[in-house]
């Protein structure tokens, strides 16, 4: 292998012009499809797709009723007239129109009037269930019946008698109290109280505005457009009396984007600085500038080159891929000071610095090829883009770079000042420390949890923090309950499913917070099982007893015997089905279509329960067939993925780690080098876990590619490492192994300055992992090497 | 509905007073209205009994009623009833209180909660204020009688229609105050209210509307 690369060397080294024609040729065809890429930017390509729920509760959760809607609150300040915060509140609303806004909800609308409980009067015996027979039964005693009707005699002195009169000769006994008390299972809202058919908060202070807009949420241009025009309606529309806050997932988006791209141009100032000072330490060549721009190459062609085996590129693996491609540069940082190094005869320096490049190169891609296997597609696309990027990587370093570097005297490598030999001098210390170091990490790593909330790897910014907390504060915890979908193929099996989900509900603890239609949308199959159970309890002989004792005590409280002839025949008529059409002409639309999803295929009815564990608990209960039932749960969502990222990454871990130590194995033939070779990972994995189990801080999808950084580079440095040490590589390997981390700790950890806490994750864990495998591969290797030749 | 006219008449009664007095020799409607409104600015406080005479189809006999009617300015009203039975409710700006002394019942909520309660207060403070413009808009005002002064309120909309056929107001011979209101519906039962013993902006305790 050495011997090819030396001779493709020297071959090339006639041909130059050649080389970086056909490079920068391949390069700038990569950059122009780089700059075209169809990104995608969808989140879901982050979660499982294997034999786990958690894509379809992803899926699922995202059809929760508040997922993608805006939440504006209009607060009021104290010293405004009762009605200007709803007067406002309709001219906002009003405002929102397309572009923009396509449905903007205050409220229910004027629901609950008169002819409301004149339409529950009709479709009540439709609704009634068992318990409320047993209600009704209580009612019509003679004690109960006349107490009633002295009720009502007394309410027709009130303001609302005459009005309701018809409604009292209807319904003497008050069932409509009954079918009334079914609408707080359409509280979706939990503090929320209806005005003038608006939503009001308990103290009447805030009104709430819920709105829907045709830009997706990851759609930053729009999204802010957006954010401005709304700004603009508030500018002409909302006095200074009114204060307005807003949700949306386009403003989380915004803020994401705002507070990366102010990250990136302080952490480019500190990266670019950074190799500023390694290079004029370090490089101070031309050849050095080539170094620097092997992993922006390398990016540009890796990406291109998954471009043809995937047709949308997440954005995320870019994104990620362009940290792991960090690795690239250390292929070159060796070429280049093997290069500068040789004196006299470079492809005999390229031969030897050549073995171990390729080495590390099979020992990454090794470690990347497990990612192939992941239940993560994201990390699939990651594995093909890394082990392009790698080969790459190899081929760049080892072909047009080796052609630009030119040999260099350099600056004698001095024992007495260098730091490993510094180490040397007390090598047990340096061991005992070491271990000693590992084992606290050990222990400390025990504690290490994994955080499956991607919201945790969002910036959110204190004003939107704030709005959350005003919002959760005013309404109730409304955004974040499960949801149960009731599935079927048409609206009524959709219900008779619908119907069973609630009936298992109510067996569960806390009913008071459940938001279900079924009990005032029953399947029809129900209402007709209902119907059945209200004419079997009106016997004829129940008819006439009930008729006759308001006729009597009718009389006695002073209402003609006549008076509540149409409760008599309301009872012997026939009674309204409850249709969807007749809820939403009754002022209920914007319940009904916030509850039932029909996608024209399917027609889904959401339940909305508590997210808790005991709900959970009751739905997996043996006793509850869950066909045609899916459960979209936050909690349960954190919990999977969660749990895929600890899987993944033990996996990987172990899979990798099994990978470099068959590939070292048969690289070294040797089992000493091989665990030596090991070493700079071991650490680097180690400390970082332990730093992060110590000070509790949650390990996430990024710190799993921050492990992969890790792993990879560490193998490098051991090899390198190793070699040197072993098979007499010139010292400027050690300078090569220190330069290289130095650049890594600069170009990543320089991330740690992010705010954003998915920039903030990755530098973090690279600069543990890789600041603790650096000085692995400088001193405890040889320290490690020096004993065990003692021994 | 009837009974949110009815206060609202009742509570406009001062400033028509006011107004008829001072323009007793004017046919001019537009000029009794204007200066009805002028005048209800000096109406701070207002108080009277009142019987109520409900004519319902559904009852054998009159239902009757009996109480006492408290308004203040700035949003403040009380309507008690005493007789046959106790009770009634208070509005304070949008704080509101109703009572049942039978049942014992009493219940504090906020104005706009209760729909019936809402209308009424909008209407009735709105009344105070005499907006006759907004009473001109809704209604159809006839002159039933010149001496005494018998005025008929036909609604324009439909659906006040549902529930209100009209309503007259009669004033005293001397025309210094309402003698009694009555509200017709479309059904034919109808309420009559006599108000007694009124007296205008003497002072009220403002523990009556809390």
């Amino acid at each position: 292998m050495s011997s090819i690369v030396a001779d493709l060397y020297l071959f090339f080294s006639h041909r130059k012009p050649m080389v970086f024609a056909a490079t920068l040729a391949v390069i700038a065809i990569s950059a122009i499809a780089f700059v075209n890429l169809n990104l995608n930017e969808n989140v879901e390509s982050m979660l499982p797709d294997r034999k786990t729920g958690a894509a379809l509760n992803f899926r699922l959760l995202q059809q929760a009723p508040f997922s993608r809607k805006i939440i504006i609150n209009l607060n009021k300040q104290a010293d405004i007239h009762g009605n200007e915060l709803v007067e406002i509140t309709d001219r906002l609303a009003a405002a929102m129109t397309p572009p923009f806004f396509t449905r903007v909800v205050t409220g229910p609308g004027e629901s609950l009037s008169l002819e409301f409980f004149s339409w529950l009067v009709k479709v009540y015996p439709n609704l009634i269930t068992s318990e409320d027979i047993k209600n009704i039964e209580q009612k019509l005693s003679t004690e109960q019946v006349r107490k009633a009707l002295d009720g009502l005699y007394a309410k027709l002195l009130s303001p609302e008698g005459s009005a309701m009169k018809n409604l009292f000769q209807v319904d003497p006994l008050g069932f409509r109290l009954n079918a009334l008390e079914k609408l707080r299972f359409l509280n979706i809202i939990p503090k929320m109280r209806l005005e003038n058919g608006h939503f009001i908060s308990p103290d009447g202070k805030n009104a709430l505005i819920i709105a829907e807009t045709p830009f997706a949420i990851t759609d930053a241009e729009r999204g802010e457009q957006m954010l401005i025009h709304f700004q603009g309606l508030l500018a002409s529309v909302v006095p200074d009396t009114i204060s307005v806050s807003m949700i949306s997932g386009h403003r989380y988006t915004l803020a994401n984007i705002n507070a990366i791209k102010k990250d990136i141009v302080i952490i480019l100032i500190c990266s670019v600085l950074g190799v500023f000072i390694l290079f004029l330490l370090f490089f101070r060549s031309l050849g050095g500038i080539f170094v620097f721009l092997t992993p922006v190459c390398v990016l540009c062609i890796a990406a291109a080159g998954v471009s043809v085996l995937y047709r949308n590129v997440s954005a995320i693996t870019i994104g990620f891929g362009a940290v792991l491609l960090g690795i690239s540069v250390d292929f070159a940082i060796h070429v280049y000071f093997a290069m500068r190094a040789a004196t006299g005869n470079p492809s005999g320096a390229l031969a030897q610095v050549s073995r171990p490049i390729v080495f590390c190169a099979l020992t990454t891609l090794g470690a990347f090829g497990v990612l192939s296997f992941s239940s993560l597609p994201v990390q699939r696309e990651l594995a093909v883009f890394s082990i392009i990027g790698i080969c790459v990587a190899l081929i760049l370093s080892l072909i047009p770079l080796p052609q630009v570097v030119r040999h260099t005297q350099m600056t004698p490598y001095n024992q007495k000042t260098d730091i490993k030999a510094k180490f040397l001098l007390s090598r047990r210390w340096v061991i005992c420390l070491w271990l000693l170091l590992m084992v606290i990490c050990a222990w400390q790593g025990t504690k290490l949890h994994f955080d499956g909330d991607l919201r945790s790897l969002n910036l959110v910014p204190n004003e939107i923090r704030d709005v959350e907390n005003t919002l959760q504060r005013t309404w109730g915890n409304f955004r974040d309950t499960a949801v149960v979908f009731a599935e079927g193929p048409d609206l009524q099996t959709a219900l008779e499913t619908n119907d069973r989900v609630f009936q298992h509900l109510t067996r569960g603890p806390n009913t008071s917070t459940i938001v279900s239609l079924a009990p005032i949308l029953p399947s029809l199959k129900t209402q007709e099982s209902n119907r059945r159970r209200w004419n079997a309890f009106w016997s004829n002989a129940r008819k006439e007893r009930v008729n006759q004792l308001l006729g009597d005590q009718g009389k006695l409280v002073g209402f003609k015997s006549t008076a509540f002839e149409p409760f008599a025949e309301t009872i012997a008529g026939p009674s309204l089905p409850v249709t969807v059409e007749a809820l939403r002409t009754i002022g209920l639309a914007e319940i009904v279509d916030t509850l039932i999803i029909d996608d024209g295929k399917n027609v889904k009815v959401l339940t909305l329960v508590p997210d808790t564990p005991e709900i959970a608990a009751l739905f997996n209960s043996s006793d509850f067939s869950r066909s045609s039932i899916e459960i979209a749960s936050q909690n349960q969502f954190h919990k999977t993925i969660s749990k895929a990222i600890a899987d993944d990454f033990i996996h990987f871990v172990l899979k990798a780690s099994a990978m470099v130590i068959l590939l070292l194995g048969l690289l070294f033939r040797n089992l000493k080098k091989v665990l030596l070779s090991l070493i700079p990972v071991l650490t680097g994995i180690l400390f970082m876990i332990g730093i992060m189990g110590g000070l509790g801080i949650a390990f996430n999808l990024f710190n799993v590619v921050s492990a992969i950084l890790v792993i990879g580079l560490g193998v490098d440095y051991g090899i390198f490492m190793v070699t040197k040490l072993t098979q007499g590589l010139d010292d400027a390997t050690e300078r090569a192994v220190f330069v290289s981390g130095l650049t890594t700790i600069i170009g990543f950890g320089a991330l740690i300055l992010a705010r954003h806490p998915a920039l903030h994750s990755i530098g973090l864990s690279v600069l543990m992992g890789i600041g603790a495998a650096i000085p692995a591969a400088l001193v405890v290797i040889p320290a490690m090497l020096r004993k065990s030749n003692e021994n | 509905m009837n009974f949110i006219i009815i206060i609202a008449l009742i509570l406009s009664l001062p400033a028509f007073v006011l107004g008829q007095t001072r323009s007793e020799n004017s046919d001019n409607r537009s000029r009794i209205f204007s200066e009805i409104a002028s005048s209800a600015s000096q109406v701070e406080t207002f108080s009277c009994d009142f019987l109520q005479e409900k004519y319902m189809s559904m009852l054998d006999n009159v239902l009757i009623s009996k109480g006492r009617l408290y308004y203040k300015r700035n949003n403040r009203l009380r309507w008690e009833i005493n007789y046959p039975a106790t009770s009634g409710f208070a509005v304070n700006g949008d704080q509101a209180k109703r009572w049942e002394d039978d049942s014992g019942r009493t219940q504090t909520f906020k104005v706009n909660q209760i729909p019936f309660i809402k209308v009424f207060t909008d209407q009735v403070f709105s009344w105070a204020r005499a907006d006759f413009k907004r009473l001109k808009k809704r209604y159809h005002i006839k002159v039933l009688s010149d001496k005494p002064i018998k005025l008929m309120l036909l609604p324009i909309s439909p659906q006040e229609k549902k529930y209100l056929k009209n309503f007259q107001i009669s004033f005293a011979a001397d025309a210094s105050y309402v003698s009694a209101v009555e509200i017709h519906e479309p059904d034919d039962d109808f309420t009559r209210i006599h108000f007694l013993n009124t007296v205008i902006n003497h002072p009220l305790n403002d523990s009556l509307f809390n």
